[in-house]
């Protein structure tokens, strides 16, 4: 069997190098992907920019992720959600379904502003990003707990969270709550756009566990000094 | 009077008392949620739908029926097109037969009798009754004014007698679901003969979508033996209605490769989706082509969505956002109306 085989056996190579996620020197630079910063004559920055110019012609640059995009709509809150939300690496699936409840949420917003009165329109916001962004800044936690031992016993102390902590707790609470606690047969981007709506206006499920948090470290205000960083 | 050369790239509002009767059946998918989304219907009045009309207009109504053909890529508005013109002819007062999509009567039957009429043939009582019902529904005003020319035996009990009017054939077809393929061949018949008369006070509009099916193939199995197109009734009778031996009126087809079966992705002229057969039997026909937008149109529709509230993203009011939008639809509707609906 090995022997009719060996013929056959090649060595090895991927059908597709992945060149970003191995170490590159850090001798690269960083792409430069939005188109503004091409169109720039010599007048801004003169010495920095020039000097940045100069040093981007000589060095070896970085290959671009094949998430970010030079597009007017593209958006990096956007694009951490969707990447959040990929499972198995199926970024097509998971994009699929950020369109769609986008798409969800402006639709009913968009169904409700050309059903009311004149004077009711004004209020009613209809774009799904400004809707998106702001539902994720009332799931931000604003304090955080952490499990600190000290003489034996393991105390929840509040702690102070780094922006980026807080936006992916908003973003991982928005995901698995959608997940986990809704009806089996809805579709994701249906829940999502749900549960989205409701953080807009301050209700829903993960609102109600941002202000538990929130509770919690109030009530353990007295182990605060147990912190020492 | 509403549509005319002066028109071409703007859009035409549909009076909602025409909407629900007339489109119980036979819009895109998108398009209905598109009309339940802004409360309004409205058709971009496009060089082919225009074309057609004129046609029908200025058309002699003693020679026979002339067969119109819509096709082009997909995506590219030949469902829309044939729903215009089938609203241009229920304005004049025509009698619309319209079939919304030719490819569901031959895949995914969950039931199959055997015909009553004719042994060897195949009944589908669950798609004649839905179709009877819309059917029902765009004529009615229509139904109580013809009256039938023969008389049909249903069973040994049930029969409908010449001169009472169509309104009852199809209200027989739809309560008694076992004989309502035969009423739909038997009300497809008395319409082609009546319309053809001299003295006829209506005209008929025959308008599929999806032609290609009637001279494709088809998944339905019965017995696990593949059923022929031949043996279908529905099939059948509508294959001998899209024979031009009948006259006063007009048959409006469009081609369609989405619901097609055993057809490549990349087929959309004529000749490749009809086949031999389909296209010897279609053959005297006028072939309309319907291309994507044009830069006009383009601008039109980008306006619409604008207007509407649609186009929400700040970035797609731009320029750039402008130039993105027609680049990756490459002006196609279908694409163009995907891509705004999450911006």
């Amino acid at each position: 069997m090995a022997a009719s085989l060996s013929g056959l056996l090649k060595p090895w190579t991927p059908r597709v190098f992945l060149v970003r996620w191995s170490r590159y020197n850090p001798y690269y630079l960083e792409p430069e992907v939005r188109k503004e910063a091409y169109s720039q004559p010599e007048s801004e920055l003169s010495a920095e920019e020039k000097e940045q110019r100069e040093l981007k012609m000589i060095r070896p640059i970085k290959a671009a992720a094949s998430g970010v995009t030079s597009s007017v709509f593209s958006d990096p809150v956007l694009s951490k959600f969707i990447n959040m939300m990929m499972e198995h690496g199926n970024k097509v699936l998971a994009r699929e379904i950020m369109t769609q409840t986008l798409e969800n949420i402006k639709k009913k917003q968009v169904e409700k502003y050309h059903k009311a009165p004149e004077g009711q329109k004004e209020e009613i916001e209809c774009n799904p990003y400004t809707i998106f962004h702001q539902a994720l800044k009332n799931c931000q936690p604003v304090v955080g707990l952490e499990s600190i031992r000290k003489g034996g016993k393991i105390y929840q102390v509040p702690i102070p969270l780094s922006d980026k902590r807080r936006s992916f707790l908003a973003m991982k609470w928005l995901i698995t709550e959608c997940r986990d606690n809704k009806h089996r047969r809805t579709h994701m981007y249906e829940k999502l756009s749900q549960e989205v709506m409701s953080a807009f206006v301050h209700e829903g499920n993960v609102i109600r566990k941002k202000n538990e948090l929130h509770k919690m470290a109030e009530s353990n205000r007295a182990y605060a000094h147990y912190r020492w960083w | 009077s509403q549509s005319s050369e002066k028109h071409l790239g703007q859009f035409y509002t549909l009076p909602s008392a025409h909407f629900r009767p007339l489109f119980p059946h036979g819009l895109p998918y998108r398009y209905q949620q598109q009309v339940k989304t802004f409360n309004e219907a409205c058709f971009m009045v496009r060089p082919p739908a225009l074309e057609v009309i004129s046609y029908l207009k200025k058309a002699d109504y003693s020679k026979p029926a002339l067969r119109y053909l819509f096709y082009g890529v997909k995506g590219s508005g030949k469902t829309m097109s044939l729903c215009h013109a089938v609203h241009f002819c229920y304005t004049q007062g025509w009698v619309v037969l319209h079939i919304p999509d030719a490819h569901l009567w031959v895949k995914n039957c969950k039931e199959l009798l055997p015909s009553s009429y004719n042994s060897a043939r195949f009944d589908q009582p669950l798609q004649a009754t839905t179709w009877l019902r819309n059917f029902r529904t765009t004529n009615e005003h229509l139904l109580s004014q013809i009256k039938t020319k023969r008389r049909y035996v249903w069973t040994k009990r049930e029969s409908t007698d010449e001169g009472r009017p169509l309104g009852e054939l199809v209200n027989q077809g739809i309560s008694r679901v076992k004989s309502s393929s035969d009423v739909v061949g038997a009300l497809m018949k008395d319409l082609r003969l009546q319309s053809s008369q001299p003295g006829a006070d209506f005209r008929l509009v025959v308008a599929v979508d999806g032609v290609n099916a009637l001279w494709g193939r088809s998944t339905i199995k019965k017995e696990n033996k593949s059923v022929d197109l031949e043996e279908l009734t529905l099939i059948h009778n509508l294959k001998k209605l899209m024979k031009n031996d009948w006259t006063g009126g007009a048959i409006i087809t469009t081609l369609s490769q989405t619901g097609s079966l055993y057809t490549p992705k990349s087929a959309y002229l004529p000749q490749e989706l009809l086949g031999e057969t389909g296209f010897d039997s279609m053959d005297p026909f006028i072939p309309v082509s319907v291309p994507n937008y044009s830069e006009k149109e383009f601008e039109s529709a980008y306006l619409y969505y604008l207007d509407r509230k649609w186009l929400q993203h700040p970035q797609s009011r731009t320029e750039d956002g402008k130039k993105e939008l027609s680049f990756l639809s490459s002006k196609n509707p279908s694409m163009l109306d995907r891509i705004c609906g999450f911006l």
